[in-house]
């Protein structure tokens, strides 16, 4: 199975969505907003942050979120994990770990939207933070996987 | 020196401006969010301790390689320009520098952490490296800088460097395994010292002699430039002493060094308790806190010493193990503390208002924490109960929690105001704070190991028939596991007494199975592995103990023992003697179809085979209780074309018995698919027939030697590209066949022996003599063979015809349009091919295992061939 195969196609949507995602966050959150913050009057500010995240966040919603979902329940099914592997140590444990950090960093994700439409910028930003180190932290529980 | 020069307040001068420079002061500030973020994890692993065996290790080395590390490369440097009125460093090479460090630790916790010594090594030679440089930048600063009137303060500092550099490189040898059973209690005893009173206390020490009257917002004495140079000399000619005799295992001479560098404590501690004055000191918390550390260094010294004195190597190492913590958080702990107290506001207020303001937070309620921290010490030193322990461990992280929550409060601000354009970084601190600390927990839970106290991995209870245990008395001493091989016989219920007689704390942690918690001198418990049926290793999980050799093999030899599950199924069992296959079959009994359809359409092939006890007739007038896939024995025979997907859904109706299912035909780690389940549960396995063949599938769960002679096998045929239609094809799946109770003794026994009841061809001994196959004359017909085994292979010949074709392991051996012909397939155990004839007339055609002890036991049928 060295092949490029229909597998390899599953684990590159997987693994390229979980790149884009962070990517972007990070690019967002590194380059993009502060560069707006410094460069634009606030109105306009205000306004290009609030469509930024929207924008990003229905990107997430409509396209990253239904594709992980979707291929890393695929892989699960490949390799054959039931519902009681989850909790064996190792291989089960890690998967479980990396699921529940996920939905956590999809949670503050979540909440990020929440709080910036409340205008409570401060909870906003961090919960945004949060969700981008906590990605980052799927992504190295996700490398502690064996590949499929 | 400027600090004291300015009085009680550095408010001019050269070093406090160096602040206010904005890029040093964000160097400064992220260099301690670092330190904070490697005590938080510190904390984090040390209320890990109980359920992570390394969590002890890992706990101090965040706290002493991460934390204090970080702090004293950053200040060392930094007080180093100060004191010897030199020019700054190049600012990206001390970046450089720390960021070195700082990746040089995470390698080593992560290395150790992991058990990856080449990591582990790596990490340790960055380490050095980074910390080499960081004594070349000080020695390079000494020379044509104008020096102080306190630059002889560095000199603790260039020390301190070497004695990590040392620490470091013996810290390698241990994690790495490099420092052998026999010099290890030396080697860790001098990394302990080196590090804890080198790396450490070196430049703590140093730094007091002019922290300490800034803080009291006094003078520095007169002497002081004379005492700083004793002191450094006692303390570094000390723990040099020290550090050699004990790695060479010199006791008298360690404690001679150790005499030596309590000496020079002694002497900077006197000098300190003369500054103290009436005058109400700058930082009463700070002060309180500084002296406080220094008393328990200097009290920790001397009971290493008396330790050292008293006791043996291997057994002073486990009282200078309970030093540790002492030292760690009454002395490092305390004086990071109370340092800090008084340097962050210096470092990041800009304004006298300001820096009063910072420092009045910091120093929240710091009576109570105090007393909250040194009580916790002095719990954790005296030699009282378990509980009195435990609680001081509490109330020590408690001081140390607040103190840290103080910190990162003055640091967000600190960050709040270093940023330009008043942009807040609050979110930004906060955010990665809380988004580490859950990826760090997420890493904690996912690398705990299996439950400490919960039943070993029952790789096949039950499955061996046997029952006999054994209790088998381990002890722990000498990094050594003794006795350091067990050898039971397959089956045996194995339970281990493991008793520590060591003087330093071992574990024992047996592969895929139980482990012990943490043991101190004398403390034991017990492992129960259950049924042992496959060599298993265990080993100490304390860093580098089981490359020093602490490991123990069970080894499973020899015969099932001497106990037999007598407990009877249904089989109304002949014996070998008894077996009369010329007999009948019993009414109703039908002979498994040997014909083979060919590969159904589609490239994915989904089955569910549950494995269960199935009581069937396996030769005439014998019923047995055979352990099956999917009801018969052989199992389905699965059927397909070169790159098919196989899904297969094994689910184990089989109460009490494990059973896993390996599939020849595909090429995949066996780790997950292959693994036993358990009574009840379901594994999806999935393969993709990428080769063509004749292939075995069977039980993966041990031994298989019973698994498979009790019938879980069967056959996958993948048809190799271009396989010509046939008239007739069959599929004859070759095994033995073990009579009597599944997994007893004497049944077991004949398998050893390899003396079966019976040969059988699907199953079944001889039931295609009873109940022919059939063909008409002039029909082709290709005969698919696979050998199960479990012991024996097969000799397949047709009387009466000649192959033209052979197909065996992939290959064609033969075809028909090559001149020679074939009389057998020869197939090893698990071995499969087919081959093809045509059948010239009517009449009977005997098929059989030409191997005439297997045909004449039941390896044999006919082919009646019609008009
Ligand atoms: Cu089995």
């Amino acid at each position: 199975m060295d092949t490029v195969g229909l597998w390899s196609l599953v684990r590159f949507a997987h693994v390229a969505g979980a790149a884009l995602w962070v990517g972007g966050q990070l690019a967002l959150s590194l380059v993009i907003l502060p560069l707006a913050r410094r460069m634009l009057e606030p109105e306009a500010r205000d306004r290009f942050t609030a469509r930024a995240g929207r924008r990003f966040g229905i990107l997430t919603g409509a396209v990253f979120l239904p594709v992980q979902l979707a291929t890393g329940w695929a892989m699960a099914w490949h390799k054959g994990v039931t519902w009681a592997s989850l909790a064996e140590p190792g291989y089960g444990r890690t998967l479980a770990t990396k699921l529940a950090l996920f939905v956590l960093v999809m949670l503050a994700a979540a909440g990020h939207g929440i709080a910036h439409s409340k205008g409570r910028t401060e909870m906003a930003r961090t919960l945004a933070v949060v969700s981008l180190v906590g990605s980052l932290g799927v992504v190295l529980l996700a490398t502690a996987l064996p590949a499929t | 020196m400027n600090i004291e020069q300015d009085g009680r307040e550095p408010t001019g001068g050269r070093y406090p401006s160096r602040f206010r420079r904005s890029g040093l002061k964000a160097r400064h500030l992220h260099a301690h969010i670092v330190v904070v973020a490697w005590l938080a994890l510190a904390l984090a692993a040390a209320t890990a301790q109980q359920t992570l065996p390394v969590a002890r290790w890992l706990a101090i080395h965040l706290f002493l390689l991460g934390a204090a590390t970080t702090a004293i490369v950053v200040w060392s440097e930094h007080f180093a320009v100060a004191l010897l009125h030199a020019r700054l460093p190049d600012e990206r090479w001390s970046d450089a520098r720390l960021a070195g460090v700082n990746l040089a630790v995470a390698g080593v916790l992560i290395g150790v952490w992991a058990d990856r010594p080449v990591l582990t090594g790596a990490a340790c030679a960055l380490l050095v490296t980074a910390v080499a440089a960081h004594l070349v930048v000080l020695v390079r600063m000494g020379r044509g800088a104008l020096g102080g009137r306190l630059a002889p303060v560095v000199g603790f500092y260039r020390a301190a460097a070497v004695a990590l550099i040392v620490g470091a490189a013996l810290g390698g040898l241990l994690a790495t395994g490099h420092a052998g059973a026999r010099n290890y209690t030396g080697l860790r005893l001098a990394h302990v010292h080196v590090t804890l009173l080198g790396w450490i206390g070196l430049p703590v020490l140093g730094t007091l002699f002019m922290l300490w009257p800034t803080v009291l917002g006094v003078r520095m004495a007169e002497r002081t430039t004379k005492v700083a140079p004793w002191a450094l000399a006692l303390t570094g000619g000390g723990l040099l002493t020290t550090v050699v005799a004990l790695a060479a295992g010199w006791r008298w001479a360690a404690v001679a060094g150790v005499g030596l560098y309590v000496a020079g404590v002694g002497v900077a501690v006197e000098l300190f308790a003369r500054t103290v004055r009436r005058r109400s000191p700058v930082s009463a918390a700070a002060a309180w806190m500084l002296g406080a550390a220094a008393g328990w260094l200097l009290a920790g010294t001397v009971a290493d010493g008396a330790i050292l004195a008293a006791r043996q190597p291997a057994e002073a190492q486990e009282g200078v193990g309970s030093l540790v913590p002492v030292l760690l958080v009454g002395f490092v702990a305390q004086v990071l503390i109370g340092a800090l107290t008084y340097l962050l506001p210096v470092v990041l207020a800009s304004g006298p208002k300001e820096r009063a303001a910072l420092r009045a937070v910091l120093e929240r309620g710091w009576a109570v924490r105090v007393v909250t921290l040194n009580a916790g010490v002095a719990l954790l030193a005296l030699p009282l109960p378990d509980p009195a322990g435990a609680a001081g461990m509490v109330s020590a992280a408690a001081a140390g929690a607040a103190f840290l929550v103080l910190t990162a409060s003055v640091l967000v601000r600190g960050a709040h105001r270093a940023g330009e354009g008043g942009s807040s970084r609050r979110p930004v601190l906060l955010g990665t704070a809380a988004g580490a600390v859950l990826t760090v927990l997420a890493v904690l839970v996912a690398n705990s190991g299996g439950d400490t106290s919960g039943p070993a991995v029952a790789a096949d209870a039950g499955s061996g028939g046997s029952s006999a245990a054994r209790t088998v008395d381990v002890t722990l001493s000498g990094m050594r596991v003794r006795p350091s091989r067990i050898e039971v016989t397959r089956g045996t219920t194995l339970r281990l007494e493991v008793t520590n007689k060591d003087a330093q704390r071992h574990d024992l942690k047996v592969e895929d199975g139980p482990a012990t918690p943490l043991l101190a001198r004398g403390d034991d418990h017990t492992l129960d592995l259950g049924p042992v049926t496959e060599d298993r290793e265990a080993w100490c999980t304390l860093p580098g103990h089981r490359a020093a050799g602490m490991t123990l093999d069970i080894v499973v030899k020899g015969s099932t023992g001497e106990d037999a599950d007598a407990h009877d199924g249904h089989a109304s069992l002949a014996d070998s003697a008894g077996l009369d296959l010329s007999g009948e079959f019993s009414g109703g009994w039908r002979p498994r179809d040997a014909d083979l359809a060919p590969a159904p359409g589609g490239t994915v092939h989904k089955a569910e085979l549950r494995a269960a006890h199935t009581t069937v007739e396996v030769a005439p007038g014998v019923r047995q209780q055979m352990w099956t896939f999917g009801g018969t024995a052989p199992g389905p025979t699965l059927r397909g074309k070169v790159g098919d997907v196989f899904e297969i859904t094994l689910v184990n109706d089989d109460q009490g018995m494990g059973h896993g299912i390996d599939f020849h035909a595909g090429s995949l780690a066996p780790d997950r698919p292959m693994r036993t389940i358990q009574p009840g549960e379901r594994l999806v396995y999935r393969f993709r027939a990428e080769r063509a063949g004749a292939w075995l599938y069977h039980c993966s769960t041990a031994p298989m030697l019973q698994h498979i002679g009790n019938g879980m096998y069967g056959a996958v045929v993948i048809d190799p590209p271009g396989l010509k239609q046939v008239d007739r094809e069959y599929v004859l799946v070759s095994s033995e066949l073990y009579l009597g109770t599944p997994g007893s003794t004497a049944q077991v026994t004949k398998m050893r022996e390899g003396t079966p009841d019976a040969w059988a061809f699907n199953g079944v001994a001889a039931q295609y003599a009873k109940r022919p196959l059939t063909a008409k004359a002039g029909e082709r017909a290709r005969f698919w063979v696979v050998a199960a085994g479990p012991g024996d292979g097969i000799a397949f010949h047709v009387v009466g015809t000649v192959f033209d074709t052979v197909y065996k392991e992939g290959a064609h051996l033969l075809k028909p349009d090559q001149p020679g012909g074939a009389q057998v397939l020869d197939l090893a155990p698990a071995q499969g091919g087919f081959v093809e004839t045509t059948f010239p007339e009517p009449g009977h055609y005997s098929f059989v295992d030409h191997d005439m002890r297997h045909a004449e036991s039941g390896a044999h049928g006919t082919v009646e061939v019609s008009e």
